[in-house]
């Protein structure tokens, strides 16, 4: 696997865990009303996986 | 200092002599902290009552898996008793019972040998790559010396076991990769040991998923069709014994380890265990992270540094109720390779680019990890020499802890002679003669009535050679999930089948206090371990009434 492949492996990991992170809400799965600090945390962090992806994008072809 | 060190001038000789004063150092804070282990773990060894609570569940799972029977069973009928846990660790105490009888001991000691087999593992990983045989050492050493393993590492406890056998496994697909390829051969015999150490290492503790998970992504980041072939494999074992387990047991495998696992998350308590163990482990968490990232993009990743990310993002589940500390374990074991391995390919750079930058790796290396030793700082101060070791780091000889009393009314805090930089611990004090005779005096007013005593700790039914009876956080676990009945258990209270009731955190369902709260009362407070047991004995109910 490449660093590219990784970064894209990431970026969707990041983008799934959002997906699930803010149906919580629009399943009414939560204890708060709105986005509650656990899912501020959560998003936080699939943020930081996303960047992290972003920034592997550019190594190509390297191997991970 | 490395294994084909040329030789050096006078001055050079002359220059590492600081470094090589301060390699001496670090070795002798680490092997400081592991004689202050190995002293701990040796009273431990000699306290024949519970220490944390469910070491005598972890016992009494042991005695039944000696006596050829399943500990997973039914909660609803007496003894009411049923284990949450994965059979591997009892499995391999199980011969110690089987010669010696059910001893505390027996488990202490295959947890603490599990450590030190963790720590050997860890050195001999750093010495594979780095080569020198100090660094080595204190890495092995490092691990010991978190107060974490050092609080949990000689407990009758299976955590410890399962974090041996993840070090191993880790360590077992890096080794086999690595040969790989250099030779180009297959290694399915070494990638089979390492499924079979997996495979162990889930079956001592539901936890090491997080590893198991680590170890197929860098099988997947290498070659991905057989990542996903041997994954297929495992997982196809795994369910294979799962649903063995399953059927041996009629369903009560799932019920109890599963099911009674499904515990509510407490934020607050994982945020602060995360700041615990990054504050106290701070010097090897961001070298591994550091070391970790320099991989993510300058190298290929290895198995260590995926194994350190999954360990510490698996560290909040130690926010779920019931979990704590220990979760952090093999994110220490991870930290500790990948410090040592990081340290020495510094060390290894350093020396190709010089002697004066040599020089100062060789300086910064064992001046951090001295600075990491501090940080760690715990010693039991009823010892003479610790004391004087904690007063001269400006550490004081005792800390004024208040007993734990959940059955009984408040008392005021005491000097406790253990110092540890995590604050105050329930955990680590080594226990005393004193400690020994209350479990003794517990026993005896258990043994002045017939029956079992319906007990928070198994230790002293276990003791009296009576019936174990409930696991009371398990039965919570249960009573919170609706999975358990508890109408033979409340009718036996109601009817005083029990001489004596022990309480020690109150861990039993609100239902059952409540009975216990009719039914019986306080005749007598024991103190053991920092805690009071409140002894209780049936109420007069024709006077009551």
């Amino acid at each position: 696997m490449t660093k590219r492949q990784l970064g894209l492996a990431l970026i969707a990991l990041a983008l799934w865990a959002s997906v699930g992170i803010l149906a919580v809400d629009v399943l009414d799965a939560g204890q708060f009303q709105g986005i509650g600090p656990a899912q501020q945390s959560a998003l936080a962090i699939a943020g930081g996986v996303l960047l992290l992806g972003v920034s592997l994008l550019p190594l190509g072809e390297r191997p991970a | 200092m490395s294994a084909h060190t040329p030789p050096r001038r006078a001055w050079q000789t002359a220059v590492l002599t600081l470094p090589r004063l301060l390699i001496a150092l670090a070795l002798l804070a680490f092997i400081g902290y592991f004689i202050v282990y190995a002293i701990y773990a040796v009273r431990l060894f000699q306290f024949p009552f519970d220490y944390d609570q469910g070491e005598g569940f972890e016992l009494m799972d042991t005695l039944l898996f000696s006596q050829g029977q399943w500990p997973y069973r039914s909660n609803a009928s007496y003894p009411f008793y049923s284990s949450n846990y994965p059979p591997i660790f009892h499995l391999a105490v199980a011969p110690l019972v089987w010669l010696f009888g059910p001893h505390y001991w027996t488990g202490r000691l295959v947890s603490f040998l599990g450590t030190l087999v963790t720590a050997v593992a860890i050195g001999y990983a750093v010495q594979h790559v780095g080569k020198r045989w100090w660094l080595s050492t204190l890495s092995g050493l490092a691990f010991l010396a978190s107060n974490y393993i050092y609080h949990v590492g000689p407990l009758f406890r299976q955590h410890m076991f399962m974090v041996m056998f993840e070090t191993l496994a880790v360590i077992g697909v890096t080794l086999a990769i690595e040969r790989e390829e250099e030779s180009g051969k297959r290694q399915t015999g070494r990638l089979l040991l390492v499924m079979a150490l997996l495979l162990l290492a889930g079956y001592t503790k539901q936890l090491a998923y997080a590893t198991v998970a680590a170890v197929f992504i860098f099988l997947f980041l290498r070659r991905p069709l057989r990542a996903v072939l041997w994954a297929v494999g495992f997982a196809a074992v795994t369910a294979l014994i799962f649903f063995w387990i399953n059927w041996a047991t009629d369903g009560m495998w799932l019920l109890n380890t599963v099911t009674a696992n499904l515990n509510p998350f407490v934020p607050g308590q994982a945020v602060g265990l995360f700041r615990q163990w990054f504050g106290l482990h701070v010097v090897i968490t961001v070298a591994a992270l550091a070391y970790a990232l320099y991989q993510l993009y300058f190298e290929r990743l290895s198995a260590y540094s995926i194994w350190l990310v999954l360990a510490v993002v698996n560290g909040v589940t130690a926010g779920k109720w019931g979990a704590g500390e220990s979760y952090f374990a093999t994110a220490i074991a991870a930290s500790c390779v990948l410090t040592g391995i990081a340290f020495g390919r510094l060390l290894n750079g350093a020396e190709k680019r010089g002697f004066m930058r040599y020089a100062a790796g060789l300086t910064l290396v064992p001046l951090l990890l001295l600075f990491q030793a501090d940080r760690l700082f715990h010693a039991p101060t009823d010892i003479p020499a610790f004391a004087t070791v904690a007063r001269t780091l400006g550490w004081p000889t005792a800390v004024m802890i208040a007993p734990q009393t959940s059955c009984s009314a408040p008392q005021p805090a005491r000097p406790v002679p253990y110092v540890d930089s995590a604050g105050v611990s329930l955990l680590g004090r080594p226990p005393t003669p004193a400690d020994t005779a209350a479990g003794i005096a517990i026993s005896e007013l258990i043994a002045q009535g017939e029956t079992a005593a319906f007990s928070e700790d198994a230790g002293f039914n276990l003791y009296l050679g009576r019936d174990v009876v409930t696991n009371p956080t398990q039965l919570l676990n249960l009573y919170n999930n609706n999975a358990v009945d508890l109408d033979e258990m409340l009718s036996m209270l109601d009817r005083q089948a029990f001489d004596t009731v022990v309480l020690r955190a109150q861990f039993y369902p609100p239902p059952v206090l409540d009975v216990i709260g009719q039914r019986y009362e306080t005749t007598d407070l024991v103190e053991m371990n920092n805690f009071v047991y409140c002894i209780m004995r049936p109420r007069d109910l024709a006077r009551s009434d």
